[in-house]
């Protein structure tokens, strides 16, 4: 478990940072802050300013406006910079030489003399037995893996993984997950961006939700679990008759007409009284059942209000 | 910038394209010699005239061709004075740079090396160790062939050799200078290649000599990276011999900061 005075320490904070691309802004004005010891879902559509914004953290894009500080410490200060671990968009790797020949470039760029750490890595990322095969050889999952491979070197404290499950396959997506859990566990701070929002929800423990280069919401997990409540959906065909007979049976329950036939319930604790009591006032009930608001929902629920601004 | 270097010395030893381009020297030089054989050595002679690739009457002119051409004037003409080291190392180089962008490896090394100085110095380093080792093994291989050749053309002194050597690597570093430049600037093979072939093969230059000195003002010219590999000297003869150390050392030196100055602008 993490400590409290960890939590209040900040891996990641951004002050106000702005990447203006000629007269458009790709990210405007964010102001992020990742805990220490957090998975941080990174969300947005395609276009929306991750991949700027993570860039900029990362050093690669200078900002035109803001700060950036890693563990407390301007972003520019080279020893925080050991403590980064990077994949941003594809990984960056040689197609002519082997994924151990790439891991320990990466290992010599940092200055590691002992390349025992490569063959961990390789190992952690099932690596290990790629042997002679050339990286231009590499599915895109493998190139994807010796990606996570090359951040994970040097052990650092804090992960940038910029969509990592791109082009891994099902058993893939469970072994990454599996070890960003065990990174996690062992005290490593994560921010990940992903456009497989089932998959991000099984692993982040907050979220920051970026649209058009605004951040517009950093929500925990509880916080999103609050907001995410269960509700009973109904479908029927008089949706206004049965809305009025709720409202008159069911004083208590909080009703929101969805669509032309559905209405969501929330605060019931038995679905099958509502369905007796509509039937029995020949209101036909098409489907109904109960039914968890998850990430992807939100997430899209999020960019629709947000789209009406 | 020595982690880096230590990156790239690795990477160099394993790459194909800095093998293959020596051997484009070398076969280069096997062709020039094999080809002065035929047209010089009486052994050589005697072959070209079986296969009819000279006539009687051309031979004894032919035989005349390397007058006053020792081994490292030989070496110059072949290497250097038309261009095509420059042309073949420069494409090394800009094959050397364009990986690390075309990859995207360079993200791994920006991450962690935020002064963009440490990069170019490396990439610097790296291209002067190269076009070391390229221009002793070439001379070797040149010195062995004519060997081979039936010592076609009588040796150089050993102190020619090395004040040739010596200022020829100061200006082809800075040529690599340059093309690590374009590389940085553009971060395109097909620019890099580009560059590698008009600047390195001298057809910017040469015309531009050419038309410039029509009109009396094309002296400056001959301070520059292509013309002084050309027109360099040999031997040491005064104090004035050492300009070629001067026009080397100064376009390493400018190229290397504009080339510094571009990839700090520039986000990765």
């Amino acid at each position: 478990m993490m400590s409290t005075e960890r939590r209040d320490k900040l891996a990641i904070e951004t002050m106000a940072l702005t990447k203006m691309y000629r007269d458009k802004a790709a990210v405007k004005n964010v102001t992020l802050k990742v805990r220490e010891g957090e998975i941080y879902g990174f969300i947005g559509r395609n276009g929306a300013g991750k991949s700027t914004a993570l860039k900029m953290v990362s050093g690669l894009a200078s900002p035109t406006e803001g700060e950036i500080r890693l563990f407390g410490k301007p972003v520019s200060d080279p020893v925080v910079r050991r403590r980064l671990g990077v994949l941003i968009e594809a990984a960056g790797l040689y197609p002519n030489m082997t994924a151990r020949q790439n891991a320990v470039m990466k290992a010599r760029c940092m200055g590691l003399a002992d390349e025992r750490s490569v063959d961990t890595v390789l190992k952690v990322t099932g690596l290990a037995d790629a042997g002679r095969k050339k990286v231009k050889h590499f599915s895109m999952g493998m190139k994807q893996r010796l990606g996570v491979a090359l951040a994970l070197l040097g052990n650092p404290d804090l992960l940038l993984l910029d969509e990592p499950i791109n082009g891994l396959d099902p058993e893939g997506i469970r072994e990454l997950r599996q070890l960003l859990l065990k990174l996690h566990a062992e005290g490593k701070t994560i921010l990940i961006s992903s456009h497989i929002l089932g998959e991000l929800s099984k692993i982040a423990t907050s979220y920051g939700i970026i649209k058009d280069g605004e951040l517009i919401e950093q929500i925990s997990r509880e916080e999103l679990e609050e907001k995410c409540q269960d509700y009973f959906r109904i479908e029927v065909q008089d949706v206004q008759r049965a809305l009025v007979m709720i409202q008159e049976t069911f004083p208590d329950v909080q009703a929101e007409v969805f669509d032309a036939r559905s209405i969501r319930l929330y605060g019931v604790q038995d679905g099958s009284e509502v369905n007796q009591m509509l039937i029995e006032n020949r209101v036909s009930v098409y489907a109904s059942g109960f039914h968890h608001m998850d990430l992807e929902e939100y997430f899209l629920e999020r960019m629709g209000k947000e789209g009406g601004r | 910038m020595f982690n880096l270097l230590n990156m790239d010395l690795y990477r160099v030893k394993r790459s194909k394209s800095v093998y293959v381009c020596f051997l484009l020297l070398a076969a280069a030089t096997v062709l020039v010699y094999g080809i002065m054989w035929l047209l010089e050595a009486p052994n050589g002679q005697e072959i070209a005239l079986r296969i009819g690739m000279l006539v009687p009457q051309e031979a004894a002119e032919a035989e005349s061709i390397l007058d006053g051409i020792d081994s490292l004037g030989f070496f110059r003409q072949i290497c250097l004075d038309g261009g095509m080291y420059n042309l073949i190392f420069g494409i090394w180089v800009m094959l050397f740079i364009c990986a690390d962008f075309q990859s995207g490896f360079i993200k791994n090394i920006m991450v962690l090396h935020q002064n963009r100085w440490n990069y170019i110095g490396s990439k610097i380093m790296t291209a002067w160790i190269v076009d070391g080792c390229y221009l002793v093994l070439h001379l070797l291989f040149a010195l062995l062939m004519n060997r081979l050749f039936d010592d076609l053309v009588p040796y150089a002194g050993w102190k020619d050799i090395l004040f040739y050597l010596s200022w020829v690597w100061f200006v082809t570093a800075a040529f690599a200078a340059l093309i690590i430049l374009i590389c940085v600037l553009t971060r395109s093979v097909a620019a890099g290649s580009l560059a590698a072939v008009l600047l390195g093969g001298g057809l910017v230059v040469t015309p531009l000599y050419g038309v410039l000195n029509m009109f009396h003002i094309g002296g400056w010219l001959e301070y520059s990276i292509y013309l002084t590999c050309a027109m360099g000297p040999q031997k040491y003869t005064s104090v004035k011999s050492l300009y070629v150390y001067a026009v080397g050392f100064g376009f390493l030196i400018l190229y290397t900061l504009i080339a510094g100055s571009v990839l700090k602008k520039k986000d990765i």
